[in-house]
């Protein structure tokens, strides 16, 4: 429980830094609600000109979109030292003031970023929930509550543990990191659609490898009431532990690694 | 048994080449930041650490602190070895490094103390006690509530300090403190740094290239220089080995009075006087006296030692640095 | 004239240099690129189009492969404006205009040039349906090119505006990504412009950020038939000078308050 309060207490700090500068941030913030929008924009737009999309209408294609946009921006918010920071730390070798704490590495890379001005996102993905469960007709039991909030929370650590990718990479000293991106960046760009959409070999990346699929897809799906993949209602409840077994195998490797790592400048 | 032990220390770097535009394979070359370097440390010793820039001063540093794990060799500090089970292991460890900051930019440094507080696990009354007693220390004061973005180089070094002090560490490492400090920063940082070993036999070692420093603080030094420990002993008798030369300075009562000396002394104009540079061993001061009082009668004269800056590059030089 | 080429042949030299990560990028572009056209043609299959298939899948590939150009990537120069450094770049004896524009189309041009000539096989050597299809004709080829050039153009203007009105601001940052993500979303990276609503399209394509990739796209694919293609490039051409002209504007505008509060 010490390592939650040194978090909060650590974002706590972080937030009054950032306030030191309103005007950036709200800058900011309102620059990532024009992008969110123009995403959403886009899904917008796809539905008006083609209606539907396989077994898909309007409706559910929002509530996927609103999903993935929740997800993955909770993820960047409050994750942002690993999907952001840690490529900088490694460069400048602030990695090593934080190996000379008695703390754990993750926990401090953790603790030493936020990025608030993911709010605008965050209230974008959730504009588009409310507006594609309302169209879908969802019925928000405490059952369909609580799937919603696993899926949510088991998605935060699949995209931390596919951003633990990034960091990997770069504590090896790999100058192309942008293959990483594919996963992250490219998997919340195609998984904001349902997974059945894509032929086979994509299908088998976001289930298998990068399981947006099983984190995401198939909770959702038995909330819209159309499960995919023909699974049965309870393997829902299931499928999203997968994200917490991506983050266990990434955190593993990244430990391993750190053994490399050496650190920068003289 | 000494506190720190360390026995055959190595480490090499492999660095990728640059290509030249024609090549299109990469070399790789290495480098041997350390090469079987072993040393004791006493508890309750300050230790000056110094060499060329590359040296391996800052692999050292990083090794002993746990941050990186050498190729082989052992190190032992207290009964623990640094890079095995590092979390137990820095609890017992504070680092300064000069030029990287670990307090929050923006917020008051007692919210950044306080987070410290956290992360070591210091209980509140102990915490208090200890802040109180730094701040009295380094004169920190109504700082505490200014943010770090708000302070002068001098102010800022002084809250890092207390900043990696706060957990009572036995061991200080000090990766070039004085870097970019004024005189009397630097005055008060050497103050604070004497009175902290004293009163809490605190062992401290410091890389630094500032010579005055090692001078005002260590009484014992430690010479690095390409991966090699090349001297290890008090700073007195190392400065005498190289300290061969004077310096003297000398105006006569008119000016037109010029001595005649051996070509062993190098002789050069400054102002209205003479600067003079004699090896004692060579031409007895008393002859060089002599020959001075020649020429005229002297109002003014000086003799000095040489500046330690000097000395630190001849040996450098001399030992093939 | 001389320092302009030299500018080039530099960035030549730092673009080939980083192939290690150009390739990473690449590869990244290329994965965007696939799932953006299965998307498509899951959607195409639900409900047909007037346009044909090939036309979005084509539209795709070309975006992506010249994403470069897109890319708002001068952080060197972003970096100098936040620090005040480029108070140095006043007391050269250049054309403070000319100068960046050069560096910023050296910058586009080599980058998109390194990452497009792969991009574009792997992309025709796509299966039918998935990859870039044919240009639509040999003079719909030629125009496209001339097309892509004016593009490339009007994109290093509008960068340099943007360059110069970001010093003006109190936030440049906050600027600088909004000025990017009104690009990504109104020159088709996000969305082919081809299917917006075609009410919506009438006006968009006039905008500047149509002429830089939309443009010279629609005039492979045929989208724009070759009659029309002077209009087009006159357009183009307009807003490229329109441009230019404001960004010489404000530059001087820049550099006299530069000199008068001394930096």
């Amino acid at each position: 429980m010490n390592t939650l309060k040194l978090y909060l207490r650590s974002m706590g700090i972080l937030l009054k830094c950032q306030m030191q500068y309103p005007l950036s941030f709200m800058l900011q913030t309102l620059a990532q609600l024009i992008m969110e929008g123009g995403e959403m924009l886009a899904v917008i737009l796809l539905v008006d000109r083609f209606d539907h999309l396989n077994q898909w209408n309007a409706g559910d294609l929002y509530f996927f979109f609103g999903l993935m946009s929740v997800t993955f921006y909770l993820t960047e918010c409050f994750g942002r030292g690993i999907t952001g920071n840690f490529p900088y730390m490694v460069r400048t070798g602030q990695l090593d003031l934080l190996l000379t704490h008695p703390r754990g590495i993750l926990t401090q890379v953790m603790c030493s970023a936020v990025d608030p001005r993911r709010i605008s996102c965050i209230a974008v993905g959730t504009v588009s929930l409310v507006l594609g469960s309302r169209m879908a007709e969802v019925r928000w039991s405490p059952q369909n509550i609580l799937l919603f909030a696993e899926s949510v929370f088991c998605g935060f650590w699949l995209v931390l543990g596919l951003f633990l990718i990034e960091a990997v990479l770069c504590i090896h000293s790999v100058k192309s990191v942008e293959i990483a991106n594919a996963l992250t960046y490219g998997g919340r760009s195609a998984c904001q659609y349902p997974v059945d959409v894509f032929p086979r070999p994509l299908r088998m990346l976001f289930t298998v490898i990068a399981p947006f699929a099983l984190v995401m897809h198939v909770p959702a799906s038995v909330i819209l009431g159309k499960p995919v993949f023909g699974w049965p209602a309870w393997a829902a409840w299931i499928s999203p532990l997968s994200g917490f077994a991506v983050f266990g195998f990434m955190v593993f490797l990244f430990s391993r690694s750190m053994r490399f790592y050496r650190s920068a400048g003289s | 048994m000494s506190y720190i032990q360390v026995r055959d220390l190595c480490k090499r770097f492999y660095v990728r080449k640059k290509r030249s535009s024609e090549s299109f394979l990469r070399e790789k070359e290495t480098i041997q930041a350390l090469a079987d370097v072993s040393f004791d440390i006493d508890r309750g010793e300050l230790i000056g650490y110094i060499g060329p820039n590359g040296a391996g001063k800052s692999t050292t540093v990083k090794i002993l602190s746990g941050i990186m794990t050498p190729d082989s060799g052992e190190v032992r500090v207290g009964s623990q070895i640094p890079w095995k089970d590092r979390k137990s292991y820095v609890k017992h460890i504070g680092v300064v490094f000069g030029q990287r900051m670990q307090l929050w930019w923006d917020v008051p440094i007692l919210d950044s103390y306080s987070l410290l507080k956290d992360i070591y696990r210091i209980p509140e009354d102990a915490y208090r006690k200890r802040l109180s007693e730094l701040s009295e220390a380094l004169n920190l004061g109504d700082l505490l509530r200014t943010p770090l973005r708000q302070m002068s180089l001098g102010q800022r070094m002084r809250s890092e300090l207390c900043g990696s002090l706060l957990h009572r560490p036995e061991i200080l490492f000090l990766d070039e403190p004085t870097i970019g400090l004024d005189a009397v920063s630097k005055l008060a940082l050497r103050d604070f740094l004497k009175w902290e070993n004293q009163e809490h036999r605190t062992t401290i070692l410091l890389t630094t290239h500032d010579m005055e420093d090692i001078a005002a603080l260590c009484s014992r030094v430690m010479v690095l220089g390409h991966g090699r420990k090349l001297y290890d002993g008090q700073l007195q008798d190392l400065l005498r080995r190289y300290d061969r030369r004077r310096t003297v300075e000398i105006r006569y009562d008119r000016s037109g009075c010029i001595p005649v000396l051996p070509a062993s002394v190098t002789m050069q104009r400054e102002g209205d006087g003479f600067r003079l540079a004699y090896q004692p061993e060579t031409l007895p001061t008393a002859e060089l006296l002599a020959l001075l009082q020649q020429a005229g009668s002297i109002r003014e004269m000086t003799v000095q030692p040489q500046n330690i800056d000097y000395l630190i590059a001849e040996m450098y030089r001399e030992m093939g640095l | 004239m001389k320092a302009y080429l030299s500018v080039f042949r530099m960035r030549f030299r730092l673009e080939t240099h980083y192939r290690g990560a150009a390739l990473g990028g690449i590869a990244c572009q290329v994965f965007f690129g696939l799932i953006l056209v299965a998307l498509y043609r899951a959607l195409y299959a639900g409900k047909p189009q007037s346009m044909p298939l090939s036309h979005v899948t084509t539209y795709v590939w070309l975006q992506q492969a010249f994403f470069r150009m897109l890319l708002a990537s001068d952080a060197d120069l972003m970096d100098k404006i936040r620090s005040g450094g480029i108070a140095y770049d006043l007391c050269r004896p250049l054309h403070l205009y000319g100068f960046y524009y050069v560096r910023i189309m050296a910058q586009k041009l080599m980058g998109s040039l390194l990452r497009a000539g792969p991009m574009l096989l792997f992309a025709a050597l796509l299966p039918e349906g998935w990859g870039i299809a044919l240009p639509a004709s040999v003079p719909a080829l030629i125009l496209s090119l001339a097309a892509l050039t004016l593009g490339l153009c009007c994109i290093c203007a509008m960068e340099n505006l943007t360059m110069a009105f970001t010093m003006r601001t109190l936030d440049q940052r906050g600027i600088q990504a909004m000025m990017n993500l009104l690009m990504m979303i109104l020159s088709g990276n996000v969305l082919p412009l081809t299917l917006y609503p075609d009410s919506w399209q009438r006006i968009i394509t006039l905008l500047p950020y149509a002429q830089m990739l939309d443009a010279p796209i629609r005039l492979y694919t045929g989208e724009t038939a070759v009659p029309q293609a002077p209009a087009i490039l006159l357009l183009q051409a307009g807003w490229t000078l329109l441009l230019v002209g404001a960004g010489c504007l404000f530059w001087q505008r820049n550099q006299r308050r530069l000199i008068i509060q001394g930096g």
